[in-house]
């Protein structure tokens, strides 16, 4: 075979094979690279269902317990919601409930970023805390949507 | 002489040197423009602020490099696209050496890309670089693909380094040259599904859809359609090689409608011809008559792979045509008193010009170098232009003088010489053509005997 027939077939063979792995068709939509661990865990279940498209937050109390759902904060890259659970004057538990995956460096930053952003309100029992290097902008629509959401359940920092 | 050629020649005296310089100082803008629009999409995507933290702000300068160099990826391949207003403006020889330059800067900032955010985004992730690297490729959407690009282009790179592009054979340099069509394709996914600022900006993705696709036209219909519509149109074949010189030939070749072919006095093509083995290397010949209605003919030294066998050129062999390109034509004449400075078979483009170009008697001289009087080629037709219309032929006979000189050995100083021959050159057009050093000092010899920078033409064909 002539070289110049060598070359041309195998340039079609590296091609097809670079265009016949599961990246080089398009963006990957899989639902469950969306989800977030935690996002389901059992316990939240009195939160109210998310409407995409509402800004709102709202708050449910169970005796001392009050689970309360920030607002959805539009950022650059998608939307950020988080749920706060407050029992016994303290801040418990924070669950994200929305943050933007739509792509893999989103999923990338978020899937480090939103556990320690978690930590970081809960040592500090508020919103006032550090951005995450990198995540600057999950950071501020987490400390907003929380914010808002401690707000909604007239929480107040102890001192 | 024909008269009409005398007359297409006499059409273009009024000079538009002044639009020359505003085509050139627009096309000039749009590219600054497109590198500007990049930057610019960068800064308000928030990049400036994310020069704050270390691992964000690498990421943010892998963002800026990516960016930059993809947009002179572009600009790169609309320089080669043979877009005639670009071409008009600037020429082939000068659009080529700055792609050359353009291309190496693309290719570093593309490697200054890759380095940064694969680091970026390990530092943003605490993770090792090459967990983070292999997570890009392998979970990334396109990054795959834009690695094969990325491969594609580093081979194109490296076979166009001096030393490894002297070792290559053209045809061989030029095929894997094409591969970077390839590696320009296959960057662009990962641009359009994972880029930060391509999927976040309608502006960002409306500007890189429009240049990926303005270039892509540009490629299509200059590069492929206009060279293969012409080639079919006016069916050029060799009609007759007539010897000129020792080993300098003339080809005659007939075609149809070619006093439709927009080709003026001092152009070239990138000819082909279907003799055999070596027929896809595009040779770039000047004209060497005015066109005729049903005539073309170049003339050629056999000097290196492929034109030797142009002694056998049979009658009726297909001749594919790249061109008309060049702007060595009558629209650069701004006087009324012009010279013409040849050496070798640099006589072709000034003997065709000379044929064209209107001109009084005694207000054309052709200073004419070659070896020794048997290499002169065309004699007889400049002795007949010399009587019929007064132009002044001086040949310039002789080996080699000191080196760096125009002049062959005994004629003392370079400039003074040229004012000895051309008492008033700094008053003249002056048209320069042969070999590159040769045209350098040329140049030199002209200033220093006070010709103007913008009365001197010359193109180059080694790049």
């Amino acid at each position: 075979m002539r070289r110049i027939t060598m070359w041309f077939l195998a340039t079609i063979a590296v091609v097809v094979l670079l265009f016949s792995y599961r990246t080089s068709t398009g963006p990957d939509s899989s639902p469950s690279a969306g989800t977030l661990g935690g996002a389901n865990a059992p316990g939240v279940g009195t939160a109210t269902p998310v409407d995409p498209g509402t800004s709102a937050g709202t708050v449910a109390r169970s005796g001392s317990a009050t689970v309360a759902d920030g607002p959805a904060v539009q950022t650059k890259r998608g939307r950020v919601q988080v749920q706060a659970k407050i029992s016994g004057g303290r801040i418990t538990d924070i669950m994200p409930l929305t943050v933007p995956s739509d792509n893999n460096r989103s999923r990338d930053i978020n899937k480090k970023a939103v556990p320690q952003l978690r930590a970081e309100a809960l040592a500090a029992q508020s919103a006032h805390i550090d951005a995450v290097s990198g995540a600057t902008l999950t950071s501020d629509g987490y400390t907003e949507s929380l914010q808002a959401a401690l707000d909604g359940a007239h929480f107040q920092a102890k001192p | 002489m024909t008269g009409k050629a005398q007359a297409a020649g006499a059409a273009a005296m009024p000079v538009r040197t002044a639009a020359w310089s505003w085509w050139a100082d627009l096309i000039a803008s749009a590219g600054a423009f497109s590198v500007l629009i990049v930057v610019a999409l960068w800064v308000r995507g928030g990049g400036v602020q994310d020069l704050r933290g270390w691992a964000a702000g690498l990421t943010s300068l892998g963002r800026l490099t990516g960016l930059v160099a993809a947009d002179l990826l572009l600009i790169q391949v609309l320089l080669m696209a043979r877009v005639p207003w670009i071409e008009r403006t600037y020429g082939q020889d000068r659009l080529a050496r700055w792609h050359r330059v353009v291309g190496f800067v693309s290719f570093d900032l593309l490697l200054a890309h890759i380095v940064l955010i694969t680091i970026g985004y390990a530092a943003t992730d605490g993770a090792s670089v090459t967990s983070e690297a292999w997570t890009l490729v392998t979970t990334y959407p396109g990054v795959l693909l834009a690695v094969g690009g990325t491969a594609a282009l580093t081979m194109v790179v490296l076979t166009s380094l001096r030393a490894s592009r002297r070792r290559l054979r053209y045809e061989t340099w030029h095929l894997l040259h094409l591969y970077a069509y390839l590696g320009v394709g296959l960057v662009l996914p990962h641009q359009l599904w994972t880029g930060a600022d391509f999927t976040g900006s309608r502006a960002a993705t409306a500007y890189w859809w429009t240049a990926y696709i303005a270039c892509a036209g540009a490629v299509v219909a200059f590069r492929l359609g206009l060279p293969a519509w012409r080639t079919l149109r006016y069916r050029l074949t060799v009609a007759a090689v007539v010897p000129e010189a020792p080993g300098v030939h003339s080809i005659y070749m007939r075609g149809r409608h070619l006093d439709q072919l927009p080709a003026r006095a001092g152009q070239f093509f990138q000819w082909r011809f279907l003799s055999g083995p070596g027929w896809s290397r595009g040779h770039p010949y000047s004209l060497s008559a005015v066109p005729r209605d049903d005539t073309l003919r170049i003339t050629v030294r056999s000097r290196g792979e492929g034109s030797e066998k142009v002694s056998e050129f049979q009658p009726g062999t297909r001749v594919l045509i790249e061109g008309p390109y060049g702007r060595l034509t009558a629209a650069r004449r701004t006087a009324p008193r012009v010279s013409m400075i040849a050496s070798g078979i640099g006589i072709t483009p000034l003997r065709t010009l000379l044929e064209e170009l209107p001109y009084a008697p005694g207000e054309a001289t052709l200073l004419y170098r070659a070896r020794s009087a048997e290499d002169l080629v065309f004699r007889q037709e400049l002795e007949r232009l010399s009587a019929d219309r007064g132009l002044r032929v001086e040949y310039l006979l002789g080996p080699r003088g000191r080196k760096d000189s125009w002049l062959p050995a005994g004629f003392g100083d370079d400039a003074r010489a040229l004012l000895n021959l051309v008492p008033d050159i700094a008053q003249h057009d002056v048209f320069v053509c042969g070999p590159d050093e040769w045209m350098q000092s040329v140049v030199r010899a002209a200033r220093q005997a006070g010709v103007p920078p913008e009365r001197i033409h010359l193109e180059r064909f080694t790049w």
